[in-house]
């Protein structure tokens, strides 16, 4: 037997007094009847900020996804060309008039243009570069957040010895300077894994797994604190008496309560993830095959470049600004329509 | 001696002159890109001048005062300044020309040529008939920077250090004064052999002021080994040992070293004991020198380019690619092109690839052009195409080119070879490394293997964190064993075929990472060394063509150039021959 999902206690609030009513009844009156979910939803609809910015990752996460089709559809593709066909080595490396800017007309050969030094298309490059930071990000926050969720759910719920162990590794696991250990790792996965034929492929996994082993513990800490107040509540207390297995109470009732920090948390660590595989890739850990937004502000940050070609330099700039703003003022958003608390 | 930046992975030894023998050779030295016409520091016929003494001749202009700022960009520089243990250009090229005196040095004559003159010893040395045996006389007023005279047994020491390879693992005199010194190879060396006097090793005696060095193989070169700071003093016993020695030596050059963080800096000022009479080549115009170490490549071209009032005085020893042409027409003179006497090579493994047509499909294969863009090298000016392994100018070097004309950037042409080899039906499999960690690197392997597939062969590109070399010298590694196609970028010790031939193709050398092995070549390596001095070179450009003809065991990719820039304020902005450094010897402050 399950209790009502609808009540205030999925609205994530901690407080236990019932939530302040508009006292306009007849406002009261819509409210009723409608799941918390839809209620969110409703206000994030009316949010134009949250419009924009989600119309914005929709028209990422299009990119990503056919980045494919989209770059056989302007005529681009990744292959490497001869760099001597398409940049002019005594002009600083910079493409040559026929490849477009900055010293050439606009073409629709190239519509973003050729890099310096090596050719390659910008288009195709920074198609494939979104693609595989959101692919990146959005696995690893996931990974992220299943592993959050179950330890802070056993953590606050189980307590006791069960508790401590956890957090300690909580704690542990918070000590450990991400960079420092990310710095570590490269060259020994690269010493490991260099032969493979796969090596971009667990250069990728590695990263989810570098970015997800060092990304749980907030989730994790949060989830604790929600279920320990929720814990003591009564709709808890009544399924304990009931004798609900641990698992079923975990899951079936104190999970559904979880929604809105968890989807807060996700909504909220994507674009930290994104920013950090771009920050890696410029370090030269994570994607060093060149198909990334970071390793394209790497090659491009060069004040000679920049002077000259300069949108060589905004192009992966813009990707990867644009992407973390938007993902991140999404989440706000996110965050206030779950919030009943909220009020704009 | 190796090159220290690890992105431009030189190997091999500092670039010294090259030999006598007119500059007829010169391989159209490469001219610069279109705008300012830019002539090369060419290195061609090296000269010696047995008589040349102190004090050296006044620049013309000359002025004293003033701190000059040395910039290094991405060069971490020298391990230790201890002088035994020098074998880096960066490190021997500093403290050569400034700190630390030896038996010869060279001086730049007023055609830019370097030139082998007399250091602490009055002359060039003394040989027997066959070389077994050089006498040098140190001079008598030559000082250390407390003012006490330097010996002759304190130089005999200081060669005595040189036999140490366990302290010294990475200094010249492993590879040399191990070679050929008498009664080296059982020698321990003062330090490891628990012998802080050197007194068991009697391959160097000193009689008054002369000290005598006997030799178990001939060896001609003994002057130009004496340029090395390694067959200079070092104080007796204790007072050198390594490594603390190695933190402030004791200077006797016209500089000594006020303070020294490795990787960081480097900061020289006057010496006020030496005297310009005993030295025939050194200067000491500045007041100080700044070296600053592991600078930011692109930080260092803005500063040089603006011309503001930190760079007039100041010098950067390398320049962005994407800055040349900016710098090509605003600097002027104040750039300076200097031949670097290096060669990029390619080295097929010999027993993997055991088909000469093969390899001349590889070396048809390769992106010449693209490779040199795609990694920052502006072609024609610090890359320019190679025809055989002795760089441009070593005297004996033949202007010769194995197919009749110089090897170019040619699928078809490699595809042809592979077919006649018998390869024609499927891709030819080639297993490279290439350096993860530095962008270039990667942009550079993405053209090879473009170019390597478009000409029928497969590649296998192997990613590796650590310098390739360390892969190519660790026997265990597995990735090595994978590899058929390796690279060594090379540079002569002095101006003879003997540090590039022998150093590069020898069956066994440490550098010979192709495994190129001919029983017939090494004979031939060894016989030339016991040739009169004078045929040598020419035997050395004959064997040169001989083994790219017959067996083109490696494939010279490029021969290298470096790029100097002076700020507006130093005067004789210079590049110095014998080596690939800004020419610190003569260098002053315009006041």
């Amino acid at each position: 037997m399950s209790a009502q999902t609808a009540g205030p206690e999925t609205l994530g609030s901690l407080s236990t007094e019932p939530d302040p009513q508009d006292p306009t009844s007849q406002q009261a009156k819509e409210i009723a009847g409608k799941s918390p979910m839809r209620i969110a939803l409703g206000r994030l609809a009316r949010d134009k900020i949250a419009v924009v910015c989600a119309l914005v990752v929709l028209f990422f996460i299009i990119c990503a996804v056919f980045a494919g089709p989209i770059s056989s559809l302007f005529g681009v593709s990744l292959d490497t060309p001869l760099a001597s066909e398409r940049v002019d080595g005594l002009n600083n490396g910079l493409p040559k008039p026929e490849m477009g800017p900055p010293n050439g007309p606009f073409t629709w050969e190239h519509p973003m243009g050729v890099a310096p030094r090596t050719g390659q298309d910008n288009l195709a490059y920074w198609l494939h570069g979104c693609r595989v930071s959101l692919l990146i990000a959005t696995v690893a926050a996931v990974f992220a957040s299943v592993v959050g969720v179950v330890v802070g759910l056993l953590s606050g719920f189980l307590g006791g010895a069960v508790d401590k162990v956890l957090s300690f590794f909580i704690d542990m696991f918070l000590t450990i300077p991400f960079l420092l250990a990310a710095l570590t790792l490269a060259p020994i996965l690269n010493e490991r894994f260099n032969t493979s034929d796969n090596y971009g492929t667990i250069q990728k996994i590695s990263l989810i797994c570098v970015l997800a082993l060092f990304g749980w513990m907030g989730t994790a800490r949060l989830i604790r604190g929600e279920v320990l107040s929720l814990r003591e509540r009564e709709f808890v207390q009544a399924a304990r008496v009931m004798g609900m297995p641990t698992r079923r109470i975990l899951f079936k009732e104190l999970l559904p309560n979880l929604a809105a920090p968890i989807i807060i948390s996700i909504s909220l660590m994507l674009p930290a993830f994104v920013a950090l595989e771009a920050g890696l890739a410029f370090l030269g850990i994570g994607v060093t095959d060149g198909v990334s937004w970071g390793q394209m502000i790497l090659d491009a940050a060069s004040p000679v470049y920049f002077r000259d070609y300069p949108q060589y330099l905004w192009q992966p700039m813009v990707g990867v600004v644009a992407l973390v703003l938007s993902l991140n003022l999404l989440g706000d958003a996110i965050r206030d329509a779950l919030d009943p608390k909220t009020r704009r | 001696m190796k090159r220290n930046k690890p992105l431009a992975l030189v190997a091999g030894a500092a670039l010294l002159t090259l030999a006598a023998c007119g500059g007829g050779s010169s391989d159209d030295g490469g001219n610069g890109g279109e705008g300012t016409e830019r002539e090369f520091g060419e290195q061609g016929g090296g000269t010696k001048d047995a008589e040349r003494q102190g004090p050296a001749p006044e620049i013309e202009g000359a002025s004293t005062g003033g701190t000059i700022t040395v910039y290094l960009p991405g060069d971490p520089g020298p391990d230790t300044l201890d002088p035994t243990g020098g074998w880096s250009v960066t490190g021997n090229s500093i403290q050569q020309a400034l700190t630390s005196r030896s038996l010869t040095q060279y001086a730049r004559d007023e055609n830019g040529q370097p030139v082998l003159v007399p250091d602490l010893a009055t002359d060039l040395g003394t040989p027997n008939e066959d070389y077994t045996e050089w006498t040098f006389t140190i001079r008598d007023d030559a000082t250390w920077e407390d003012g006490k005279p330097v010996t002759a047994e304190e130089v005999a020491f200081g060669i005595c250090r040189s036999l140490d390879s366990e302290a010294f693992p990475s200094g010249p005199g492993t590879e040399y004064s191990k070679h050929y010194f008498a009664g080296a190879e059982e020698y321990e060396g003062p330090y490891t052999g628990k012998d802080p006097n050197c007194e068991k090793w009697d391959g160097v005696t000193v009689d008054g002021q002369d000290i005598t060095i006997k030799m178990s193989t001939p060896f001609p070169d003994m002057d130009y080994w004496g340029a090395f700071m390694a067959m200079g003093p070092a104080p007796l016993g204790n007072a050198s040992k390594p490594p603390n020695y190695g933190q402030k030596p004791l200077a006797n050059g016209p500089y000594k070293i006020e303070s020294y963080k490795p990787n960081e800096e480097l900061v020289l000022v006057k010496n006020d004991q030496w005297s310009a009479d005993s030295d025939p080549a050194r200067h000491q115009y500045a007041d100080g020198f700044v070296f600053k170490f592991n600078q930011d490549q692109a930080k260092v071209d803005e500063i040089m380019l603006s011309d503001n009032s930190d760079s007039q005085t100041a010098v950067a020893t390398s320049l962005g690619s994407g800055n040349y042409n900016d710098a090509n027409s605003q600097l002027g003179e104040r750039l300076v092109q200097q031949t670097s006497q290096c060669v990029s090579t390619l080295t097929p493994d010999y027993e993997k690839i055991d088909d000469i047509n093969v390899r001349k499909a590889l070396a048809y294969a390769y992106p010449y052009e693209d490779a040199w863009i795609a990694g920052g090298e502006v072609p024609g000016v610090t890359r320019i195409p190679a025809n055989s392994v002795m760089p441009p100018g070593m005297a004996g070097k033949r202007d010769f080119q194995v197919d009749g004309e110089q090897i170019t950037y040619d699928p078809e042409k490699a595809k042809e070879l592979l077919t006649e080899a018998g390869y024609g039906d499927k891709p030819y499999p080639i297993t490279m490394v290439y350096y993860e960690v530095d962008p270039l690197a990667v942009d550079v392997q993405d053209q090879v293997t473009k170019g390597f597939e478009a000409a029928g062969f497969s590649v296998k590109a192997i990613p590796v964190q650590e310098s390739p070399y360390n892969v190519f010298f660790d026997p265990d590694s597995k990735v090595n064993k994978q590899l058929n196609l390796r690279l060594v970028n090379w540079c002569s010790d002095w101006p003879s075929g003997s540090t590039m031939i022998p150093a590069l193709l020898k069956t066994g050398a440490v550098y010979n990472t192709a495994g190129f092995s001919e029983p017939e070549i090494d004979e031939e390596m060894d016989a030339i060394s016991t040739l009169p001095l004078e045929e040598q070179p020419d035997a050395w450009g004959a064997l040169d063509e001989k083994i790219m003809t017959e067996y083109f065991p490696i494939i010279p990719t490029a021969f290298r150039n470096d790029l100097f820039v002076f700020g507006s304020k130093i005067g004789n902005p210079t590049g110095d021959g014998s080596i690939g450094a800004p020419n610190y010897k003569d260098l002053y402050v315009m006041q």
